[in-house]
């Protein structure tokens, strides 16, 4: 029964079926096969997985990412990075990746990140001479910071899942972020600077001043909302909604870009997004119900155990599998269907579930920027007009800098866990 | 006829769907404000806000079915002819819709039995927001219906 439960989940999903009715259709396919008294279940299951406080951070988040974009914080966080790191060879590559860094540090989500960083950089380094897969390709796979660098929508995803910390796990990110960023802009030194000439001249103390100043509450975002929830001041769901409220401040009164109109707009979508992610969310409840049903969590917690790896040998294996897993199926999804069926082995084997959310993460985000269902991908595509395999040639290169961070993590767990065990032991 | 009347439902279930959001933002804020301006807070207002997302979950759901906004894999279909793609949309959307059919007509029994428990809080009879589970189904279930007679309507290549 229960290998009729995973194939008519994967020839759904295989058949075009939105991904959360394949998980909804497979259980109740489940049900009426096995026994059709458990259908009283599936409304309770729908219910339980929408009627969550700490869940309700998660529409506030991808608000906050949308108020931010249409507040055009962009231009004034590549103003800034322009500011640092224009002036050394291969500049605007820099740029993209510093960016995308502050940037992650404040939308949370790499898709928006890929959006607005490259609609404004893509076009500016091919005019510099990059050819545009290389410059779409790095707008891609720094993107990936996004979803590493706190605040995380994925991370907030795993918390809640996980019952962990969503603080501890916002913390777990920050150095794996900065290390992919650092290892991005040593690839862009590396591999992107034949033929660059240096992109900006040493600018004035005034002007750089004067610019310092103008990003500085733009890049105190981050440090509202992360440290709202790090040392105590508000819960996630609040710390989300006092990030909207900083951004639609920032929106009305310092750039003036944001209206009502638009800030409706923002209220609008971030709805149709958070919807999409929690019909998985509510779906995926009563399929993983299923699967405690029937005992496979402890099944493969023994079977993964008994391979005898040992944790970081374990890690490694569940690291690759990560990899795999985000090439076709997008983050929210495979969050919702690892993380129950690998955290009771890992338990087993005494890893951190901070360190497996940070590794789940970051696993996945690389899945963002590969074919077929790179969602990054297929945003940096309809941006640069290129089709997804060229971009995804020029953005392999700096994806290697994820992979690497990845593998380096596992076998050095306090690249993650060293911030989360100082500051909220 | 049912593609306009599928607009202005969708244009409305938008509307509500944003003052929900809206809403979800405003108490949230406010309970902050009130805990450290003034050391108190609104009895309830977590519920609601907890109920009000409930309502925007589901109803949001349902849009997305109506604007083909789902998270999906698009490896096979892609691939298939035009009857090929339209025959796969339909099964699709049958089976989305034949879901949803289920989960709505069971939630009645459900709700008939534990909606009138009161929420801990606020004390708000339960079915208040167990209803949210019904109607946003239901409406993914016109939804459906609509888009299975749309697709069947169209002709190859429109």
């Amino acid at each position: 029964m229960i290998v009729l439960l995973l194939a008519g989940l994967l020839v759904l999903i295989g058949a075009g079926v939105p991904i959360a009715y394949s998980l909804g259709v497979s259980v109740l396919l489940y049900i009426v096969l096995s026994d059709p008294h458990l259908i009283f279940v599936l409304p309770l299951q729908v219910f339980a997985g929408f009627h969550s406080y700490a869940l309700m951070s998660l529409p506030l988040f991808i608000l906050m990412g949308q108020v931010m974009n249409s507040a055009q914080i962009t231009s004034r966080l590549i103003d800034f990075s322009m500011l640092l790191a224009g002036r050394f060879r291969s500049g605007l590559g820099l740029v993209n990746v510093l960016a995308s860094m502050l940037f992650g540090g404040i939308s949370g989500s790499s898709a928006s990140d890929t959006a607005s960083i490259g609609s404004v950089l893509i076009p500016e380094m091919e005019k510099r001479g990059y050819r545009k897969e290389v410059a779409a390709g790095i707008t891609v796979a720094s993107s990936t910071m996004g979803m590493v660098i706190p605040p995380s929508i994925p991370m907030v995803l795993y918390a809640v899942v996980a019952h962990q910390s969503v603080g501890k796990l916002f913390l777990g990110g920050v150095f794996p972020g900065i290390l992919v960023g650092l290892m991005q802009m040593g690839l862009v030194q590396a591999l992107a600077r034949t033929g660059i000439s240096r992109e900006a001249r040493r600018p004035t103390l005034a002007s750089a001043l004067d610019r310092t100043l103008r990003s500085i509450p733009v890049l105190l975002m981050p440090v509202v909302v992360v440290g709202s929830v790090v040392f105590g001041i508000a819960t996630a769901t609040e710390s989300a909604a006092l990030g909207v409220l900083y951004a639609a401040l920032a929106g009305f009164l310092l750039t003036r870009a944001l209206g009502i109109k638009s800030f409706w707009e923002c209220l609008r979508s971030s709805t149709l997004t958070s919807a999409k992610i929690m019909i998985v969310i509510a779906l995926s409840q009563a399929y993983i119900w299923i699967l405690a049903l029937e005992r496979i969590p402890e099944a493969l917690a023994e079977m993964i155990v008994g391979l005898g790896l040992g944790a970081t040998g374990t890690l490694l294996l569940i690291d690759l599998i990560i990899l795999c897993a985000g090439t076709i199926i997008d983050v929210s999804p495979a969050i919702l269907l690892l993380t129950p069926v690998f955290a009771p082995a890992l338990q087993e084997l005494g890893v951190s579930p901070i360190l497996f959310g940070v590794l789940l993460v970051s696993g996945l985000a690389v899945g963002a920027c590969t074919p077929p269902v790179g969602t990054c991908l297929n945003v940096g595509a309809a941006i640069a007009n290129l089709d997804i395999g060229t971009i995804f040639r020029g953005a392999a290169p700096f994806l290697a800098a994820n992979a690497a961070t990845l593998f380096l993590a596992t076998v050095f767990p306090q690249i993650a866990l060293w911030l989360p065990e100082r500051l909220m032991p | 006829m049912l593609e306009q009347f599928e607009r202005h439902l969708t244009r409305a279930l938008e509307g509500v769907l944003a003052a929900g959001m809206l809403g979800i933002f405003g108490i949230i804020v406010i309970l902050v404000a009130m805990r450290y301006g003034f050391q108190t807070g609104l009895v309830g207002a977590n519920e609601l806000a907890t109920v009000a997302f409930v309502y925007v979950s589901s109803l949001g759901a349902a849009v997305a079915v109506g604007k083909d906004e789902h998270i999906r894999v698009d490896l096979i279909s892609g691939r298939l002819s035009h009857r090929g793609r339209k025959t796969l949309r339909i099964i699709s959307l049958t089976l989305v819709g034949l879901l949803n059919l289920v989960v709505a007509a069971y939630s009645m029994s459900w709700i008939a039995t534990t909606g009138y428990t009161p929420l801990p809080a606020s004390q708000l009879p339960r079915y208040l927001a167990q209803a949210s589970v019904p109607l946003g189904c239901f409406l993914a279930l016109v939804y459906c219906c609509a888009k299975i007679l749309a697709t069947l309507r169209k002709e190859p290549g429109s």
